[in-house]
C-alpha cells in the first residue's frame, strides 16, 4: 500500500465515536447555545475525531509508537483545554477533583501511568482497554486544565501560581520525554513487531524510515519538546492574563 | 582626598576599614567585592587571552608550546564565564537589586556572604592547579574521555571540577537568596507587577540558576568519582557513556548562556529607557519573553551535539527549539529599538554601550540561528565562526552590557560620577577592538580555522587574518587600561553625582549616593512602575498598574522552597543517570542481588521519621517542650537507624567484593545511595542541633519556629527523595 493509498483509505469510521460527538454536540448546544463558545467547541470535536478515526489512529493502533504519543498529547492536553475554553462563562463545577495538587497529578499521571510498558502494550492491542485509555485522558486532562482554563475566573490559579503548576508540570513530563528517547529497550514492546494487519508495514519502515528505534526516539522527543511547546504557551498565557488584569487580586495568602 | 589620606593612612581605621569589608554582610559592600574580584580576574582571563592571540598572529609560530596553549585556552574560557561573568553581573544584581525593590538588604545576608566568599575560593582553587602539577588543558567543557585519569593524569581535572562545584554552590546560594529578597522583602507598593526589569529578570534568572546549576553539580560529582574513586560513568572502555558527560554538561551549559546574558538584557532594559526618556516599550512582551526564554532555554542544549550523532530525530528537534528561542529574544531587541524610537535620546556613555550592545547582539543572533541549522553546523563546528559567534555573545552582548551599567550606577555606588569622555575612549578603543578582532574570525572559520589549534600553517589569507585578529586585541587591552584609569580616577576625583544624576526613575534613586547602611530613610509611594517619575510630575503621573496587595512570605519558606527546587535537580541527574545504566547491564552484580526485605525495613523508618517530625511540629505548635522533644529525638533516631542500614548495605557489599569501581551498576549505585544518604546525614546532624537548642530553652521564639518548619521541608523532602531511590534501584527489577 502506498502512502497516497493509505492517508485516503484508512479512516476508521467508528460508530461509537461518531454517536458520541453527535450526542455532546447536541448536549452542548441545548445546555450552553450560544452562551458558550461553539467555535472552541467544534475545534474539539476535530481534533478529537482527527485523534481517533483518521489515519493517525490506525497508526497508533498497534502500529508507530510516535503517532501513539500524537494521539496520547492531543487527546490529553489538546481536546480538553479546547473543550473547557468552548465552556461558558458562568459554569462551574463544585468538586474535590478542582484541588490544584490533584490537577497536577492527573495532568502527570496521565502522562506516566500509560506509559507503564504493561498498559501501554494493552492499549495499543485491546480495544476494551484502548477505550478506557482514552476516557481517562480526556478526564485525567480536564482535571489538569480546570485550575488554569476553568471558565470562572474565580476557580482558576492566580497567574504566578499557575506558571509553576504549569513548569512543574512540563518538567516532570519532559523527564518521561527524555527517558523514552535514550531507552534502549522499548518501553512499548507492541510497536517493536506490530502485527500487520492492514499490509502498511513495508511502507512505514521502508519509504518513511521509521524503524522501530527511531519510532520510540521520535514519540519521546514528541512528549519532550512539542508538548512542553504547548505548557509554554499556556505560561504565556498566564503572564498575558496576569499583566491583563486592572482589578486588585484578591489575594487568598 | 582628605577622607582617602585618613582611611589608608591611619593603622586603627585601616585596620577597621579592612574588616569592615572581610566581615560584612551588607548587600552592598558584598555587591562591590564581587564586582572587584570579577574585575580581578577579568585582567588575569584577559592576559591569557593576549597570550593566545600572540601565539596566533603569524603562522608556524612557537611562542607557546601546545600544552600550555591548552591550558591557557582552558582557563580562558573557565575564568571568563565563571569568574569574570557570572561574579560581575552578580555584584551588580547584589547592590542594585534590593535597592530596586525598597528592601533593606538580600533576604539572607550572611548566606550572601558565603556565596561571595566561594567565588575566590574557587577562583584560587582553579588557578593553584598552576602550581599543583599542572594546569587542566581540556577546555571549557572538559569532555570525557579526554578529562578522565587515563588521557589526563595531572590534577588539573580534579582542581577545575572542585573550584567550579564551590562555585556551583555559590550561585546556587545567590539564586536562593535573590528569589527569597524578591518575594519576601518588597517595600511597600512594590507588587509583583511594578518590578523593574532589571529585578525582573534576575528574578526570572534565579529558576534558571536553580534548573541549571544542580545538573553541573551532578556531573562534576561523577567526573570527580570517576577520578578519584575509580568509578568509570563517562568512560567506554568500562562500560560508561562519554557522550553522557555531553549532555549533562550542555544541559546545564546552554541554559547557562541564558544565565549570564539575561542580568546583561536587564541592565540594557533599564538603561536604554532612561537615556532614550521614554519608558520601556512593551514591558509586558520584555517580562514575559523572559520567562518564555527561561522554560524553552532547557529544550536546546542538544544543538550544542549536533556533531555527535544524536540521530536525525533529534537533530531536529533540538534545531527546530532553538530556532524557537530566537523569537522571544528578538521580542526584546525589538522593544529596546522602539523604546528608543521617538525619544530625545542621550548620547552619554551608557548608552553608547547600549546601542553598541544592540547591533552586536543581533549579529551574534544572527550566526546563533546559523548554528540551529544542523546542516550548517556540521561545517562550522568547531571552527573560529563558532569562535566568533560565542565572543559575540558574552563580549559584544555582556561585556558591552556591563560596561554600560557601570556607570551608569557607578555614581550610586561610590556617590561620584565616571569621566564621559574617557568613557567615550573605552567605548570607541572596544568597538573598533572587538570588531577587529571577532568579525574577521567569521571569515578565518568559514575558511577552515579549526578552533584550539596552537598554530597553524602558512595558508594564503590566515596569516593576516589572524594578525588583524591579534591587533584587535590590542585595542581591547587599551579601552579597558582606559577603564581602570577612569575608575580610580573617579572614585577619588570625579564629580559629586547627588542622588539622581541621569534623572532615572527607579527606587535605587530615591536614596542617596551611596545609600547609607540601611538603604532608605523613607521610601517614596509605588503607584506605578517609575516611581520618582510620578514624584517629580504629580501632574501627569504614569497610569497606576499592578495595583495588588503586596503579600510577603516568610523569607525562610521561600529560601528553603528554592533550595529544595535546586536539589531536585541534582537527584533528577543523578537516577536518571542510574536508569541509562540500569537499561545497558553488564555482567557483574546488579539491582537483583539486593537484598528487598532489609531495604524495605529500615525504609520504613525513614518514611516513619516524616511522620515522628510531623508529630513534633505539632508539640512545638501547641507550645508542649516535653512531647516535641521526644518526638524530635524519635526522628532523629529513625533517622539513625536508616543511616546504620543503609551502612550495613554497603558493608556486606563490599565483603562480597562489590566497590564503586565493580562495574556501572555499582558505580551508579553506590553514587545514587551516597549522595541521599549524605544528604540524610546532613539533616540528621541539622536535627541534633535543633534538639540542643530546643533542650537548652529556646523552643518558643518564632525565629525559632520558623526555622524549625524549614528543617522539616528539608527532611521530608529527603524522605521524597527515598521513595523514588526505593522505586528505581530496589523495585523497578521486580517488574521485569
Amino acid at each position: 500500500m502506498t502512502t497516497y493509498q493509505f492517508v485516503t483509505t484508512a479512516w476508521t469510521w467508528n460508530s461509537i465515536v461518531l454517536s458520541l460527538v453527535v450526542v455532546s454536540g447536541v448536549g452542548y448546544w441545548f445546555s450552553f447555545g450560544r452562551r458558550g463558545r461553539p467555535l472552541y467547541f467544534a475545534s474539539a470535536v476535530v481534533v478529537f475525531l482527527l485523534a481517533l478515526i483518521s489515519p493517525l489512529s490506525v497508526l497508533a493502533n498497534g502500529y508507530v509508537f510516535s503517532a501513539h504519543m500524537v494521539q496520547h498529547i492531543l487527546l490529553v492536553l489538546v481536546v480538553p483545554a479546547l473543550f473547557l475554553l468552548s465552556l461558558p462563562q458562568s459554569f462551574s463545577v463544585r468538586s474535590p477533583l478542582t484541588h490544584p495538587l490533584i490537577g497536577w497529578i492527573a495532568g502527570v499521571g496521565a502522562m506516566w501511568l500509560w506509559h507503564a510498558p504493561a498498559l501501554c502494550n494493552a492499549a495499543a492491542t485491546s480495544r476494551i482497554v484502548s477505550a478506557i485509555q482514552t476516557t481517562s485522558l480526556l478526564l485525567m486532562g480536564s482535571i489538569f486544565w480546570w485550575q488554569v482554563l476553568a471558565p470562572r475566573e474565580d476557580q482558576r490559579l492566580s497567574p504566578p501560581a499557575g506558571i509553576v503548576y504549569l513548569f512543574t508540570a512540563c518538567t516532570a513530563c519532559s523527564v518521561l520525554g527524555i527517558v523514552l528517547t535514550f531507552a534502549p529497550v522499548s518501553i512499548c514492546p507492541v510497536y517493536q513487531h506490530p502485527v500487520d494487519r492492514l499490509g502498511i508495514l513495508s511502507t512505514i519502515r521502508g519509504d518513511w524510515g521509521l524503524t522501530s528505534d527511531r519510532d520510540q526516539q521520535i514519540g519521546g522527543l514528541l512528549m519532550w519538546v512539542p508538548m512542553c511547546a504547548i505548557y509554554a504557551a499556556a505560561i504565556l498565557a498566564q503572564m498575558a492574563r496576569w499583566h491583563s488584569s486592572p482589578q486588585p487580586e484578591q489575594s487568598s495568602a | 582626598m582628605a577622607q582617602f589620606r585618613d582611611v589608608v593612612l591611619d593603622p586603627a581605621k585601616r585596620r577597621h576599614y579592612q574588616l569592615a569589608w572581610l566581615s560584612t554582610v551588607d548587600h552592598k559592600r558584598i555587591g562591590v567585592l564581587y564586582m572587584l574580584t570579577g574585575l580581578f580576574f577579568f585582567i588575569v582571563g584577559g592576559v591569557e587571552a593576549l597570550f593566545i592571540r600572540l601565539q596566533l598572529a603569524v603562522p608556524n609560530n612557537h611562542f607557546l608550546d601546545p600544552d600550555t596553549f591548552n591550558k591557557l585556552f582552558t582557563l580562558h574560557g573557565t575564568t571568563m564565564i565563571f569568574l569574570v561573568a557570572m561574579p560581575l553581573l552578580f555584584g551588580f544584581v547584589n547592590y542594585i537589586l534590593p535597592l530596586q525593590i525598597g528592601a533593606r538588604d538580600m533576604a539572607f545576608p550572611r548566606l550572601n556572604a558565603f556565596g561571595y566568599w566561594c567565588q575566590p575560593f574557587g577562583g584560587i582553587l582553579l588557578h593553584f592547579s598552576i602550581l599543583a602539577g599542572g594546569a587542566p588543558a581540556v577546555g571549557w567543557f572538559s569532555y570525557a574521555p579526554l578529562s578522565e585519569t587515563p588521557y589526563s593524569s595531572s590534577p588539573g581535572v580534579d582542581y577545575w571540577a572542585i573550584a567550579l562545584f564551590v562555585l556551583g554552590l555559590g550561585t546556587i546560594s545567590f539564586a536562593v537568596n535573590t528569589i527569597a529578597t524578591v518575594i519576601s522583602c518588597r517595600g511597600p507598593g512594590v507588587t509583583m507587577r511594578r518590578l523593574p526589569l532589571f529585578t525582573w529578570m534576575n528574578f526570572c534568572n534565579s529558576f534558571l540558576i536553580l534548573i541549571a546549576l544542580p545538573l553541573l553539580n551532578a556531573g562534576l560529582a561523577m567526573i570527580l568519582i570517576d577520578r578519584r574513586l575509580d568509578g568509570h560513568f563517562f568512560l567506554p572502555f568500562r562500560g560508561g557513556s562519554a557522550v553522557l558527560w555531553q549532555h549533562i554538561f550542555w544541559a546545564f551549559g546552554h541554559p547557562e548562556v541564558y544565565i549570564v546574558v539575561l542580568p546583561a538584557f536587564g541592565m540594557v532594559s533599564e538603561i536604554i529607557p532612561v537615556f532614550s526618556r521614554k519608558p520601556i516599550f512593551g514591558y509586558e512582551f520584555v517580562a514575559a519573553s523572559t520567562v518564555a526564554i527561561v522554560v524553552l532555554s532547557s529544550l536546546v542544549w542538544g544543538h550544542h551535539m549536533f556533531t555527535v550523532g544524536m540521530g536525525r530525530p533529534m537533530d531536529v528537534f533540538f534545531a527546530i527549539t532553538s530556532m524557537l528561542i530566537a523569537i522571544p529574544t528578538g521580542v526584546k531587541v525589538l522593544n529596546w529599538s522602539a523604546t528608543m524610537v521617538g525619544g530625545r535620546i542621550r548620547f552619554r556613555a551608557p548608552m553608547l554601550f547600549c546601542i553598541a550592545f544592540l547591533i552586536q547582539f543581533t549579529l551574534a543572533g544572527l550566526t546563533g540561528i546559523s548554528h540551529a541549522s544542523t546542516a550548517l553546523d556540521w561545517q562550522t563546528k568547531n571552527s573560529y565562526y563558532l569562535v566568533a559567534h560565542f565572543h559575540f555573545v558574552f563580549v559584544g552582548a555582556i561585556v558591552f552590557a556591563m560596561l554600560a551599567a557601570l556607570p551608569y550606577w557607578f555614581p550610586k555606588m561610590s556617590g561620584r560620577m565616571m569621566s564621559d569622555s574617557l568613557g567615550r575612549w573605552t567605548f570607541w578603543l572596544w568597538v573598533i577592538g572587538f570588531n577587529m578582532t571577532f568579525i574577521i574570525q567569521h571569515v578565518l572559520g568559514l575558511n577552515g580555522m579549526p578552533r584550539r589549534i596552537f598554530t597553524y600553517p602558512d595558508i594564503p589569507g590566515w596569516g593576516w587574518m589572524n594578525m588583524v585578529s591579534t591587533i584587535g586585541v590590542f585595542f581591547m587591552s587599551a579601552g579597558s587600561l582606559v577603564l581602570l584609569w577612569n575608575i580610580a580616577h573617579s572614585f577619588f576625583r570625579g564629580k559629586v553625582a547627588g542622588d539622581n544624576p541621569w534623572d532615572a526613575w527607579t527606587l535605587e534613586w530615591a536614596t542617596t549616593s551611596p545609600p547609607p547602611q540601611e538603604n532608605f530613610v523613607a521610601l517614596p509611594p509605588v503607584h506605578s512602575r517609575r516611581p520618582l517619575w510620578d514624584l517629580a510630575n504629580r501632574d501627569r503621573p504614569d497610569p497606576v498598574v499592578g495595583d495588588d496587595q503586596v503579600v510577603l512570605p516568610n523569607h525562610n519558606q521561600v529560601g528553603i522552597l528554592a533550595f529544595i527546587f535546586s536539589e531536585i535537580g541534582f537527584f533528577g541527574a543523578l537516577i536518571l543517570t542510574y536508569i541509562y545504566f540500569y537499561a545497558h547491564p553488564q555482567s557483574g552484580p546488579g539491582p537483583k542481588g539486593l537484598d528487598l526485605p532489609r531495604t524495605l525495613s529500615f525504609s520504613v523508618c525513614l518514611f516513619a521519621s516524616s511522620l515522628t517530625f510531623w508529630r513534633a511540629e505539632i508539640a512545638l505548635h501547641k507550645q508542649r517542650r516535653g512531647s516535641m522533644l521526644c518526638w524530635l529525638a524519635l526522628t532523629i533516631m529513625l533517622g539513625a537507624v536508616f543511616l546504620g542500614g543503609q551502612a550495613n548495605e554497603y558493608w556486606k557489599l563490599f565483603q562480597s567484593g562489590v566497590d564503586l569501581s565493580t562495574n556501572m551498576f555499582a558505580t551508579s549505585f553506590f553514587t545514587l545511595t551516597g549522595f541521599h544518604g549524605l544528604h540524610v546525614l546532613i539533616g540528621l546532624l541539622t536535627l541534633l542541633i535543633f534538639l540542643w537548642m530546643a533542650w537548652e530553652g529556646d523552643s518558643v521564639s518564632a525565629k525559632f519556629r520558623s526555622a524549625f518548619n524549614c528543617v522539616g521541608y528539608y527532611w521530608h523532602f529527603v524522605d521524597v527523595v527515598w521513595v523514588f531511590v526505593l522505586f528505581t534501584v530496589y523495585l523497578l527489577p521486580l517488574l521485569r
